[in-house]
């Protein structure tokens, strides 16, 4: 780590830097973990997530930027506009390690500027430029822009969708990847911020480079022989996910009136689908052995993706099956800066409140996939019915008298796995922090995918099983390195790796014990910003109407036992309030 | 699921025999069959002496799908078993004896009369990274086109079969004919009579 915080008062237009506390990285390690204490120590109760007093936190971890497989990614942390939780997210790419090389740990960035602009970390110097000729460019525009002035470099930028304020906008990486979920990218956009830059770091981290390179080559080995990472997410992308959750009837299809598809349909959207029609070539982020990134072209268009999430979203979940239609509509999200699983829940929302006669719009019917590319486009500039849309699945559906058919937790629409056919995920989407994420405590390993190990997907004895989960992923994440790569490795690996890169003692247990602490304390923002039990819920729909066909038939989700004893083994009391027991053990004090 | 009920009444009857018998921990192993242009596997992390139906994975035969995000990890060795020889059900097991006697031999010879009939001689072959589907992949097959079933040393047997109960047997018989030579061994007399010796087997 470098131990520098780089502070950027927008409104003052004053950047300055501090040291990086250790004791915070020895409770907290990094990315997310900093980010969540930084926000929990400095945003006052009850702000406006579009407030210029928010704030935008940027961290890497202690493994960023280092030759440790994934090591590129690096978190966000804020308030969110779309849930009003807290709000953490994590990219891969490049840009991390940029911040890195710069010489900064933590990017902290507060106020409103008075003219539009972006920010400029070249090297060990910030800089805040003018925006106004930037403002309304699309983020690939931005990107090739930013390329023009600053040379060669890393790019975070919103788009329109942004700049307009809306609640499902996101930040995106060099035009490609995404800070996609909580409308992150509203908040960039309240604040006036274009785009940030990072060029010209020169600082390297090289500290035992040759145990860490024989460490690595174990690692690599492990992830070269394990079919998930050297076969199936490199060869598919992570859309390769489409035809294995269906085949547990969890593939969501109609906003969750269904979960399962029968006929070839499936065939037409899937990983293999894919690859075979539109694959250019594969991608990877930085020290990643895997490249599971999709760089694609349909003849008419060229972009990234579409990852699983947002085929499944923009296409089954609004009843479309038309891949080329669901790729357009994934670079329209990449472009405007639109999170893409929340644009297609959304959408999906307010297709089943149209089928219900809650909302007269008679081409916004299921299966109509060609206002798809129109209706996100009308999202991200709130034009007619995407002034609502805009808004996000939960409020549109309350606008419209139809809460229950917006898929959510917390106001975070639920991703594409159907919680009716896995109790362990079904209550990872309840109690996740920043809403319904599947990634906070990814059962969906275990229980369909036998990572590391195969478990029933029916069973109720989860909560401790979620709860070590929960712990362990708010750790990796704090590290930071990517999700797909503990499919193969175990913290086991990346304790050594820790280790070696900064010759501290560190254990599983101790990793285990620094991610409770920050999942427990992300609970306390929460509560101060008053939720509690009643928000750790599924939509009706998952709790009293089975599924009707497929693998996952006649399944519904008993959440008040798992909850009872998610909280027993949490050590919050009835109402989901850690007890001053486990805030001592954590050493942490409620927020006020 | 994907199979019909006398299929997977076959892969449990296979996986219990192959876990009552210890020749897989409670995790190891794998079992497949082909079926039209298709290759149906055990499911990874799944327990081979309890199957369910959501246990058994449909995965492309001549080409890699999604099916490789559940199926074993030993996929890509059946798959190209199945490329390469005439097999039309694969078994992979960790049969102790045979692991032990990889550890010291280069051929498993068959001293019993049902391992004489069956065998005569079990090969053995070398990878560089046995416990990984890569090396053995590409070694497996060239030693299944001519015998129907090979020791990979320190690690276990892949044997082949027109069913899975063929290749059943060939699996248990192995064993049974490496434990027999294992006990003769340690006995460390000579044998009144070496079927080995006899006409033959030096051309098999």
């Amino acid at each position: 780590m470098n131990n520098l915080i780089l502070k950027i008062d927008l409104s003052k237009e004053e950047s300055k830097t501090e040291e990086l506390r250790e004791d915070l990285i020895e409770q907290y390690l990094g990315g997310r973990g900093i980010g969540v204490r930084l926000l929990c120590d400095n945003l006052a109760k009850g702000v406006d997530p579009l407030d210029p007093a928010n704030l935008l936190i940027f961290a890497i971890g202690p493994l960023t930027g280092t030759v440790v497989p994934t090591s590129g990614r690096f978190a966000l942390v804020t308030k969110s506009p779309l849930t009003n939780t807290i709000m953490h997210s994590n990219s891969g790419g490049f840009w991390g390690v940029g911040l890195k090389r710069c010489g900064f740990d933590v990017l902290y960035i507060t106020g409103r500027l008075k003219r539009r602009g972006y920010v400029v970390i070249d090297g060990p110097n910030a800089e805040i430029r003018d925006a106004e000729a930037l403002w309304g460019l699309s983020t690939e525009e931005t990107l090739e822009k930013m390329k023009e002035l600053e040379g060669n470099c890393q790019v975070l930028s919103i788009g329109p969708a942004g700049e307009n304020l809306v609640r499902i906008a996101a930040i995106m990486n060099q035009a490609q990847r995404a800070f996609g979920r909580g409308g992150v990218g509203a908040v960039m956009g309240s604040k006036g911020l274009k785009a940030i830059v990072v060029k010209n770091g020169t600082k390297k981290f090289q500290s035992n480079l040759e145990q860490i390179k024989k460490v690595n080559q174990v690692a690599t080995d492990k992830i070269k022989v394990f079919p998930v990472t050297s076969q199936g997410l490199p060869l598919f992308g992570t859309a390769v996910l489409i035809k294995v959750i269906n085949a547990f009837g969890m593939l969501p299809v109609n906003n969750n009136q269904m979960a399962y598809i029968a006929d070839g349909r499936i065939d037409e959207i899937s990983g293999e689908s894919l690859r075979q029609r539109f694959l250019e070539r594969e991608e990877g982020c930085y020290a990643c052995p895997i490249r599971c990134g999709r760089l694609t072209n349909t003849g008419e268009m060229r972009g990234k993706g579409p990852e699983f999430e947002s085929l499944w979203a923009l296409g089954p979940q609004c009843g479309i099956f038309d891949l080329k239609i669901i790729t357009h509509a994934n670079y329209a999200c990449n472009k405007l800066g639109i999170d893409t699983i929340s644009a297609g829940c959304t959408i999906a929302c307010a297709m089943e409140l149209q089928q219900r006669g809650l909302l007269e719009d008679s081409a916004m019917k299921f299966g109509n996939a060609d206002i798809l590319c129109d209706l996100i486009r009308k999202i991200a500039y709130k034009e007619a019915i995407g002034e609502y849309l805009a808004e996000g699945a939960l409020r549109l559906a309350e606008r419209f008298h139809g809460a229950e058919y917006a898929m959510q937790v917390k106001g975070l629409e639920i991703p594409a796995y159907d919680p009716r056919g896995a109790m362990g995920q079904a209550l990872n989407f309840a109690t996740s922090n920043r809403g319904a994420c599947h990634l906070t405590g990814y059962l969906v390993g275990m229980e369909l995918l036998g990572v590391p190990k195969l478990i029933d997907r029916f069973s109720l004895v989860k909560s401790d099983l979620l709860a070590l989960k929960q712990n362990q992923s708010a750790a990796e994440d704090s590290l930071v390195v990517c999700k797909f790569v503990g499919f193969a490795l175990g913290l086991d690996y990346q304790v050594r790796f820790l280790h070696l890169v900064t010759g501290q003692d560190y254990t599983i247990d101790k990793l285990v014990e620094i991610g409770e602490r920050i999942y427990t304390l992300e609970r306390l923002f929460n509560i101060r910003e008053g939720f509690s039990r009643k928000d750790d819920t599924l939509p009706e729909r998952f709790l009293k109407e089975p599924l009707q066909e497929g693998p996952s038939k006649d399944c519904v989700v008993p959440l008040d036992k798992l909850l009872e004893d998610y909280y027993h083994i949490r050590r919050w009391d009835e109402n989901g309030v850690p007890t001053d027991e486990i805030l001592q053990k954590l050493n942490l004090e409620r927020l006020s | 699921m994907v199979i019909d009920k006398a299929t997977f009444k076959e892969f449990q009857i296979v996986g219990k025999v192959l876990t009552d018998h210890m020749y897989n921990t409670s995790h190891s192993g794998n079992i497949s069959m082909k079926s039209g242009g298709k290759m149906l596997i055990k499911r990874r992390g799944a327990m081979l002496g309890f199957l369910e139906p959501e246990d058994i994975i449909e995965t492309d035969l001549y080409q890699q799908d999604s099916g490789i995000m559940l199926s074993s990890t030993e996929t890509e060795v059946h798959r190209q078993i199945y490329l390469q020889t005439d097999a039309m059900a694969v078994i992979h097991a960790h049969n102790p004896f045979c692991v032990i006697l990889s550890l010291i031999e280069d051929e498993i010879t068959c001293i019993d009369a049902e391992g004489c009939y069956l065998y005569k001689r079990i090969p053995v072959i070398e990878v560089e990274n046995p416990a990984g589907p890569t090396d053995a992949a590409r070694e497996v097959p060239k030693i299944l086109k001519k015998y129907p079933i090979v020791v990979v040393r320190t690690h276990g047997v892949f044997a082949k079969g027109n069913s899975l109960i063929d290749a059943l047997q060939y699996v248990t018989g192995a064993e049974q004919s490496a434990m027999m030579r294992y006990y003769t061994l340690l006995l460390g007399k000579p044998l009144k009579r070496d079927l080995s010796q006899e006409k033959h087997f030096s051309e098999w």
